[in-house]
């Protein structure tokens, strides 16, 4: 019990200090007093530009699609009653490269901007089709996933026969985009991803009930007074909705809605009330962490975020699993 | 008596299943550019007479099939083992770390050059079994820890986690270094070209021992699909079999890795056909699975050299065009309850 408020305190005070840590750092170290005299409005134009319109929407856009993703992949694995479940399983990942991947090619340079619409035209699609095909006289979380599985492979099958047949240069800007970036964040782009998020992250505040009881199976929760198949369906397009818009702000960032609910596990229990704001926290910190390291590790060069995500959290979830492993269970 | 006469069909449907994939990998042999009749297939295979056309089949259709009936079979009964050893329907031998452990080696190696092309030799065979056997090993290593030997559920966290974390690393070789993205891409999508006898028997060894040693324990594995209360209760030590079952798949599907490169639809794919066409019991998933990854795999390759007219068609691509609506199918109308 003690060790968990210690993490969840830890994280908490991470967030102001890798925030602070966004702004100061990179190609061009921020000074305290550079930072100081924003606040009273006496810093030169380059300051404010750097730090205003570069930095904080970047650090601002890593947070929130972490937090999202987060919140989606704690949404599927109780969906899905899976610990390995993430919205991937719902096509989203697949559909999004499928389409991202033939804009790429189809349009070579031109399709830069159509990026973010065919992601999430390609997630929505493809979760679309999956939950259709899974309905028969009500759904199954086994039907959907072995239906996502199945979907995904055509998709993914389509991919490999761009990334195999492709012009090379495009295929590796191809995996740059599916290794997913915040590179292209700005005010804009962050304040159409909150305005976005809002709703469906609040409902899925509002469904940590259902949630719970949605754990325990199909059965136990309908005796206990649940529509099981409306409320599946439900959570089901709010984790698209949510994933979705992540995919079309930053490219397809994988590992955390897979990993953040189990480390927020750790710290919060399995209670959803407590489970989908920690899962929040930690793939925002883990986004915001990734997405610092990736453009200060080899600046001037920038790795993709979505990269770096997986090469810090996995030694993270590893050393968890390595301090735990004297726990029960 | 009903039980009796149930297993004598799926002794039937087994039997009926292998000679197709025995025909198929015929066909397999004769069809292509040099299209080669049945008579010459078989006068080739047991009266070589050292004609340009029992070149063709001794030298290069020969290996290049039974590189892939052997890594299709190689790959659906490590899958199977996977699903049973964890009792999760989404765990496959990749589940394990192996193809992305297999993938980073392979890539690794090629971009610090210590391989020239992908055709040469057995160097890269190697290089993709070992990195995919280090992967294994960590993945069980890590999952392993805690009282009693962790549990499933940290076995395939710790998969899922070093799978992302070698298969980052690759990305981020790739993104980096175009010449070896361009060598190596046909062979990450999972490709049969260019195999030769050579390679196909330096793996045969594990791949049969694999096989055998699961064919062996299939009874086991039923019970061990029950969870790990039901089996401990059972008699079996949770840690034993969990690692009896991840030398099984290292063996496997390293193998097959190190054959056909990281596909993964099969694995997944084929043990899910198996339990929707003749139930949960593993002593007839792990068979039927065997002969059914051969046969998909091996016709997903002709089919892909047939119709595409290149003999550099990724098998991953055309397995999955070919495999997927059938699951798809099986999928929707086969499953029932759960």
């Amino acid at each position: 019990m003690k060790s968990r408020r210690i993490l969840l305190a830890t994280a908490l005070l991470s967030v102001p200090a890798l925030l602070l840590a966004s702004l100061i750092l990179g190609d061009q170290t921020i000074s305290r007093a550079d930072l100081a005299s924003l606040l009273d409005g006496s810093a030169s134009v380059q300051t404010r530009m750097i730090v205003l319109d570069l930095r904080l929407p970047r650090a601002l856009m890593a947070f929130t699609a972490g937090m999202a993703l987060g919140i989606a992949g704690a949404i599927a694995q109780a969906v899905m009653r899976n610990p390995l479940a993430e919205p991937g399983i719902l096509g989203i990942n697949a559909g999004a490269a499928l389409a991202g991947g033939l804009v790429i090619v189809g349009l070579k340079g031109a399709g830069a901007a159509l990026l973010p619409l065919a992601g999430f035209a390609g997630a929505t699609l493809m979760a679309t089709f999956v939950f259709i095909l899974s309905w028969r006289n009500g759904t199954s979380s086994l039907r959907i996933v072995l239906i996502g599985i199945a979907l995904g492979a055509l998709a993914g099958a389509g991919c490999s026969f761009l990334i195999a047949f492709a012009d090379v240069a495009d295929v590796q800007r191809l995996m740059i985009w599916l290794a997913g970036s915040v590179y292209a964040a700005d005010w804009g782009a962050l304040g159409l991803l909150v305005a976005w998020l809002v709703v469906p992250v609040a409902l899925a505040c509002l469904a940590t009930r259902q949630l719970d009881l949605l754990r325990f199976g199909d059965d136990i929760a309908a005796s206990l007074g649940q529509r099981v198949n409306l409320g599946r369906a439900l959570l089901i397009l709010l984790c698209t909705a949510i994933s979705g818009a992540t995919v079309a702000a930053c490219g397809l960032i994988g590992f955390i809605g897979l990993i953040a609910p189990h480390v927020a596990r750790k710290m919060a229990g399995a209670g959803h009330a407590r489970l989908i704001p920690a899962s929040a926290l930690v793939g925002g910190l883990l986004l915001m962490a990734a997405d610092l390291v990736a453009r200060t590790v080899m600046a001037p060069a920038q790795l993709p975020a979505g990269i770096v995500t997986a090469l810090i959290g996995a030694p993270f979830l590893g050393y968890l699993l390595w301090g735990r492993r004297h726990a029960a269970q | 008596m009903r039980s009796g006469q149930a297993d004598a069909l799926r002794v039937l449907g087994l039997a009926i299943l292998f000679c197709m994939t025995i025909l198929v990998a015929v066909l397999s042999i004769g069809a292509g550019t040099a299209r080669l009749s049945f008579v010459t297939v078989a006068e080739a295979l047991f009266a070589f007479d050292g004609s340009r056309d029992h070149l063709i089949v001794t030298m290069l259709r020969l290996p290049r099939v039974l590189a892939g009936a052997m890594a299709g079979a190689a790959l659906a009964v490590a899958g199977a083992v996977m699903q049973a050893a964890t009792g999760n329907p989404l765990a496959s031998p990749g589940l394990l770390g192996i193809n992305a452990g297999g993938a980073f080696a392979v890539v690794a190696a090629m971009a610090l050059q210590m391989t020239g092309s992908l055709g040469d030799g057995n160097g890269l065979v190697w290089y993709a079994f070992g990195g995919a056997a280090i992967a294994g090993f960590a993945v069980h290593a890590l999952g392993s820890l805690g009282p009693r030997g962790g549990t499933s559920l940290k076995l395939v966290l710790a998969g899922a986690v070093i799978g992302t974390f070698l298969t980052s690393l690759t990305s981020a070789i790739l993104i980096f270094d175009q010449a070896t993205l361009d060598a190596v891409r046909l062979w990450t999508v999972g490709s049969l070209s260019g195999r030769t006898m050579g390679q196909v028997l330096a793996v045969a060894p594990y791949i049969a021992t694999g096989l055998a040693a699961a064919l062996l324990l299939r009874g086991q594995f039923t019970t061990l699909s029950l969870g790990s209360d039901i089996s401990g209760a059972l008699g079996q030590h949770p840690l034993l079999w969990r690692t009896l079952s991840v030398v099984i798949v290292v063996l496997l599907a390293g193998s097959a890795v190190a054959l056909a490169g990281p596909v993964g639809f099969v694995g997944l794919v084929m043990p899910h056909v198996a339990r929707l066409t003749i139930g949960a019991d593993y002593r007839w998933i792990v068979p039927y699975s065997a002969v059914g990854g051969a046969l998909l795999l091996v016709m997903a390759d002709t089919v892909g050299r047939g119709l595409f007219a290149s003999q550099d068609f990724p098998v991953g691509v055309t397995m999955a065009l070919i495999g997927a609506p059938f699951f798809l199918w099986l999928a929707r109308y086969r499953l029932r309850g759960a």
